[in-house]
């Protein structure tokens, strides 16, 4: 018997979802997390959980950990001291970036200082070309020099970025080798290896940012290790990348930047999960946590990539899953702007001190509050009453607003929250129009400790009919953790026409690598029967910037005219049109490599229960301003399989709480999952 | 009575999300790079009256200036009760058309609610050709506007929802490249119906009246945002004067001069005394002018601020007609950003004594272009290489400005070397900050960028436009000039030939390289007030060497 645990550390809690592989058995379970050292949270769960399950640690297989140690080390600017060695002539790219300001129309706002501080950039004599030659040779006895100067500067890490070295990695590779023979103890990245993509700016601040959390990541990871290592040495541990799979915790002490955004892939994944359980295939997920909400498009049980983010303010160019995170969150704060116009976020009062009705000191009224005050969330509170919540508190956060507008307290809180509605159905507006596609033809799966409460208002907006609560919605990212796939991307830049002559370059820069790739699964254990490959390629018009990934059903290449058919649709797809005749080129080939896990399989269909849910008890609920409805609540773990419903009523679990306005039908799938038709 | 401050909240969030939703729609299916990689375009919903209700988020200042000129163009020119569902009117001229300058096309589109025209559509594109003498219709070198493109009075190319045929045809043939600005039509009329059918649906849910009185309340208090905004300025008369360095065609010393009045939460900004227009293509149309001063006192005043009328509305702005801020017809337009950028060092200039804290000395004030053309050894093929680059940006009163960066009404990015490298013959050699560029002060001026490229194996021609390359980027309060821009040719010796401040055709063989310097920016504040920490920072990174900091800080120490 093998248990799989997936662990996802937030600010506040540390939720636990752990699957008996054999069996399909599930549970959950949620700690206080120790934000000055995470480890000890994630160790004392695992404890925890094996004493439950009165099971040896030996039985646990795979610890699988979404971080946000890196995203929390950029933000409170907490990394390393890291050097930077370049090619001659452009110390200051890495300042410069893409000459632009954050904001057109904001004269005391500017992009963040670099990282590295421009006397720790260092220039030496090398230079690539875009045919892969060097114009000029790497200048060694130049970077022994400067080996001394970043001696004398004590830094903790090294970045090396050159011109091209996507092309030609030899200068890169070479000054690696003489940096680290010559710094001990220094960590050195280079962004030939960090990721060989074409456009420097870009890869130069990845690498810079590889660099900067690499000591910081050590140190956790190490210590991690350690800790888990006491429990049993046979505890396989997986950390999670922003681009939804996990990777070993060697790996991730190389490339420490691929878990800057880990967190909310994972709960992609586990929508995805989620998804296929109930068999709907095109899911909008709404995550809607305490300070923000997290969108993302899934179509076909996939979501897309996205390579370009910002990240603590700078960009990050990997293969990230394609979320989009708008300022909505129960903790967000109402306002009024210098206008008059009522506003709700982006400014969150967060876990600390919280909505008014935490008491904790908050006093600003936040979403949270006016879902209290509307009786949409229990008073008794959330985690089944372990953390009480204060309604009279929420009502003096909300008065002064209500007093300003001439509402009552009610009027105010509706219209808080068709105003935070307001903002969600704007960002998911934006998105689909922005990926090309209609949300109608998509099922909404809310989730997060905020997002089913939310999620018919949100649905009913966007005119889509369908609404998916996942079974444990406030745990969905643990939960997304344990199904993860161990995964790697590997990337080239290869700048090649589309053409039958080109066909062999191509396979050649392929198999290079599906090489690369085999040396990787290699290194990680996988048998030859789990593997798989997935091969996508950024292609684009000759003449235009940017380019568009193309997936490509397996991982042979087709030929010339299939990849033409799969850009023009993919182009179609996006940008609304294709040109047939336009010659078309290949800027980037990625392959991804993945240790398959066992198929999800569909649970049978169930059979309707002998009788219809009992609700626990009624409260009356705010649907309207005006007046309260006597509404039915039902506890979470009476809904069964089969089991229909029909609002007005109340949903409430450990931690999240759907409602259901009059009209809406629920019914719960052979899944457990919750699918509402939202009234028209 | 339903626009109360949660319903006004929720339409204009429904109104913004027309906008950006079209502005999306338009740059995903666009074909100008203009489009899709700069974003030189804007998406409004406009009332009956012409007034701008919402402007998508990321829309250029100067395009506030046409979508007003558009829309008052097209009311004096059709009546609305002429107007049919499904027409869509196009317009460019900046003469008789409400446009700044031909590339940038203009369309607007009645939306009808129960048979009657309850709001306008609008958007403009920045369309890569619209004909005339030169490929990309930017060009120097031309004196009227008949020789810089097809000029576009408003007409409707769609008519109750039927193209017109024959003005497309005429529209088509007058471009280089026509199936390529067909895609750009197209894309802009797909906008404008995505904009439509969005603005019928909110319509359908709130009803026209409760739509109408919000458009009122929405333009209404962003109105009184702007005056509140204003009364922080003590009331009275500020002046200040400028120069533009030259047109391109031999004219040089071209004064801008600027009165502003403020009062009773409004701003009057006097052109008078300001030049002639010029023979060369940097003449402003009025409603640019005004466009231009709405960006500054926003910038200055209150930068999230809604973009909608109640911004114009408490800005006057006055010049006498054939000036280079207030052109007449036959006048050359085609780089009127560079006026543009002047106006807005003008603005700040002189509200700088009223208030210090928000002011920031002059900043590079150039849209800086470099464009470099030839046939690719190769492929045989001819390339343009066109490329606008930042410079520094002003002190300000608690920090330094900002090293190499776009500044006010520009704020396009670079090309990255790598792919100017893989798609054009040309090497650069390096891009990086000019030292000792950035004007000394309390808080000092931002560097200045320089950019040296050369050809790889055949001849290429180098145009550039330059402006404060002759008149500094100024300083304020003792804070000094930074340094002004420089074209120049290196010679295969090694020395250097100073080229024109906007060179034409200048020839470059593959031993010699084009360098190309932007202005720093002026400094804030005395330099004797400079932090001993400032100075050290100037020092230890090196964009500041020893002599500079002893010349310019005599009394600091590092």
């Amino acid at each position: 018997m093998s248990w799989f645990i997936g662990v996802d550390v937030g600010g506040t809690f540390t939720d636990f979802h752990c699957l008996n592989e054999a069996t399909g058995e599930a549970f959950v379970h949620k700690a206080p997390s120790t934000p000055d050292n995470p480890a000890r949270a994630i160790v004392e769960g695992v404890r925890a959980v094996a004493s439950r399950l009165g099971v040896d640690f030996q039985a646990v297989r795979r610890l699988a950990h979404g971080t946000t140690v890196a995203t929390n080390a950029l933000i409170q600017r907490k990394g390393g001291k890291v050097a930077l060695v370049t090619t001659k002539g452009f110390r200051d790219l890495l300042e410069i970036g893409r000459q632009v300001r954050p904001h057109m129309y904001a004269l005391q706002e500017d992009h963040p200082e670099p990282l590295v501080p421009r006397h720790w950039r260092f220039e030496v004599d090398e230079r690539m070309t875009a045919d892969g030659t060097a114009e000029r040779a790497l200048d060694e006895p130049g970077l022994a020099l400067i080996a001394k100067e970043i001696e004398a500067a004590k830094v903790d890490a090294v970045a090396i970025g050159f011109l091209f070295a996507f092309i030609s990695p030899e200068h890169e590779r070479k000054a690696a080798e003489i940096l680290s023979a010559k710094l001990d103890g220094v960590y050195v990245s280079r962004s030939s290896e960090v990721q060989p993509e074409f456009r420097e700016y870009e890869r130069l601040s990845t690498t810079v940012l590889n660099a900067y959390l690499q000591p910081v990541l050590a140190r956790y990871l190490a210590d991690l290790g350690d800790q888990v290592g006491k429990l049993s040495e046979k505890i396989q541990i997986g950390i999670n990348q922003s681009s939804g799979g996990l990777m070993s915790i060697s790996r991730a002490h190389r490339f420490p930047v691929r878990t800057a955004l880990s967190g909310p892939a994972a709960g992609a994944v586990g929508a995805i999960h989620v998804a296929r359980l109930s068999q709907r295939p095109d899911v909008v997920t709404l995550d809607m946590g305490g300070t923000s909400a997290d969108v993302a498009l899934i179509r076909g049980y996939a979501t897309d990539t996205a390579h370009d983010r910002q990240v603590g303010g700078f960009p990050v160019r990997l293969p990230m899953i394609d979320i989009n995170t708008i300022g909505a969150g129960g903790g967000s704060i109402a306002w009024f702007a210098p206008d008059g116009l009522l506003k709700v976020g982006p400014n969150s009062a967060g876990a600390v001190p919280g909505p008014a009705c935490y008491g904790l000191g908050g006093t600003q009224a936040t979403v949270t509050d006016a879902n209290l005050v509307l009786g949409r969330l229990s008073p008794k509170g959330l985690l089944d009453g372990k953390v009480a919540l204060d309604a009279a508190a929420s009502r003096r956060a909300i008065e002064p607003i209500a007093q300003r507008l001439g509402f009552s307290v009610e009027r105010t809180a509706h219209g808080m929250l068709a105003i935070v509605v307001a903002n969600m159905v704007r960002a998911i507006r934006t998105v689909s129009v922005e990926r090309g596609h209609d949300p109608r033809g998509y099922a909404l799966m809310p989730f997060g400790g905020a997002g089913p409460l939310h999620a018919v208002d949100v649905a009913r907006a966007l005119g889509m009919r369908e609404i998916l609560v996942p079974p444990a919605p406030g745990i969905l990212c643990a939960q997304g953790l344990v199904v993860s796939d161990l995964k790697e991307d590997f990337v080239r830049t290869r700048r090649t026409r589309l053409a039958a002559a080109e066909l062999p370059a191509m396979k050649s820069v392929i198999a290079g690598l599906a090489a690369e790739a085999g040396r990787w699964l290699d290194s990680e254990g996988v048998a030859s029967s789990e593997r798989e490959a997935l091969l996508t390629l950024d292609m684009r018009y000759v003449g235009q910037n940017f380019e568009l990934p193309v997936r490509l059903p397996s991982a042979a290449l087709p030929d010339i005219e299939a990849l033409a058919r799969l850009f023009a649709a993919a182009h179609e797809q996006s940008y609304g049109y294709a040109n047939l005749e336009a010659p078309i080129e290949v800027i980037n080939f990625r392959l991804t490599g993945r240790a398959k896990r066992a198929e999800t399989k569909s649970p049978a269909a169930a059979k309707t229960p002998s009788s219809p849910p009992a609700p626990a008890g009624r409260r009356p609920v705010h649907f309207r301003w005006e007046a309260a409805d006597n509404t039915p609540i039902y506890r979470r773990d009476a809904l069964k399989p089969g089991h229909t419903l029909s609002g007005p009523a109340v949903v409430e679990q450990l931690d999240a709480t759907t409602l259901l306005y009059p009209g809406d039908t629920l019914t719960v799938d052979a899944a457990g999952s919750l699918l509402i038709e939202a009234a028209s | 009575m339903t626009a109360d401050p949660i319903t006004l909240e929720i339409i204009h969030n429904g109104l913004r999300s027309i906008t950006d939703e079209s502005f999306i729609a338009l740059m995903k299916s666009a074909y100008s790079t203009n489009i899709k990689e700069r974003r030189d375009h804007s998406c409004a919903v406009i009332d009956l009256s012409g007034r701008l209700i919402a402007q998508a988020e990321n829309s250029l200042p100067i395009h506030l200036a046409s979508m007003w000129g558009l829309m008052t163009a097209v009311l004096a020119k059709v009546k609305i009760e002429d107007m049919a569902a499904g027409d869509i009117f196009v317009a460019n001229d900046p003469h008789v058309a409400g446009g700044t300058h031909l590339p940038d096309l203009n369309m607007a589109m009645p939306v009808f609610v129960d048979g009657k025209v309850m709001a306008f559509v609008c958007n403009i594109a920045h369309h890569a050709d619209m004909g005339g003498m030169a490929p990309g219709s930017m060009a120097g070198g031309m004196r009227e506007i008949y020789q810089e493109g097809l000029r576009i009075p408003v007409v409707r190319l769609f008519r109750k929802g039927e193209l017109v045929a024959d003005i497309f045809d005429l529209l088509l043939l007058n471009v280089r490249v026509p199936d390529e600005r067909k895609g750009d039509y197209f894309a802009q009329v797909a906008a404008c119906r995505l904009g439509e059918r969005r603005l019928k649906e909110m319509a359908q849910r709130y009803g026209t009246p409760v739509l109408l009185e919000a458009f009122d309340e929405i333009v209404t208090r962003t109105r009184q945002r702007m005056e509140r905004a204003i009364g922080t300025i003590p009331p009275g008369t500020y002046r200040f004067a400028d120069r533009m360095d030259d047109d391109g065609l031999g004219m040089v010393d071209i004064p801008i001069v600027l009165e502003l009045t403020v009062g009773n939460g409004r701003i009057r900004a006097d052109f008078n005394g300001s030049a002639p227009e010029v023979d060369g293509n940097i003449n402003l149309k009025l409603n640019g002018s005004g466009a231009t001063v709405a960006y500054a006192i926003k910038a200055l005043l209150d930068p999230d601020v809604p973009n909608n009328q109640g911004v114009l509305d408490v800005i006057d702005v006055a010049a006498p007609e054939g000036t280079v801020v207030n052109c007449a017809p036959p006048a050359a337009t085609a780089a009127r950003a560079h006026v543009c950028q002047r106006i807005v060092d003008c603005v700040i200039g002189a509200l700088a004594p009223a208030i210090p804290d928000r002011a920031v000395a002059a900043a590079n004030g150039a849209n800086t272009t470099a464009v470099l053309s030839g046939i690719d050894p190769t492929t045989k093929q001819r390339y343009v290489y066109l490329e606008t680059l930042g410079g520094g940006f002003g002190g300000r009163a608690t920090k330094d400005g900002k090293d190499g960066v776009q500044v006010h009404i520009t704020n396009t990015s670079n090309l990255p070397v790598e792919a100017i490298e893989m798609e054009y013959p040309l090497r650069v050699e390096s891009y990086g900050l000019i030292e000792d560029s950035g004007g000394a002060g309390k808080y000092r001026g931002g560097l200045g960028l320089r950019r040296v490229v050369r050809p790889v194996g055949h001849e290429a021609v180098f145009s550039g436009t330059g402006e404060r390359f002759r008149f500094a980027p100024w300083g304020l309060f003792g804070g000094k000039d930074g340094v002004p821009g420089r074209f120049q040719r290196r010679e295969p010796d090694g020395s250097m030939t100073a080229l024109d401040n906007k060179p034409a055709e200048v020839t470059l063989t593959p031993n010699q390289a084009v360098v190309m310097e932007t202005p720093g920016a002026g400094g804030y504040g005395d330099p004797a007030e400079r932090a001993p920490d400032l100075l050290k920072r100037d020092a230890e990174s090196g964009k500041f060497s020893p002599a500079y900091l002893s010349r310019a800080y005599p009394k600091g120490k590092p």
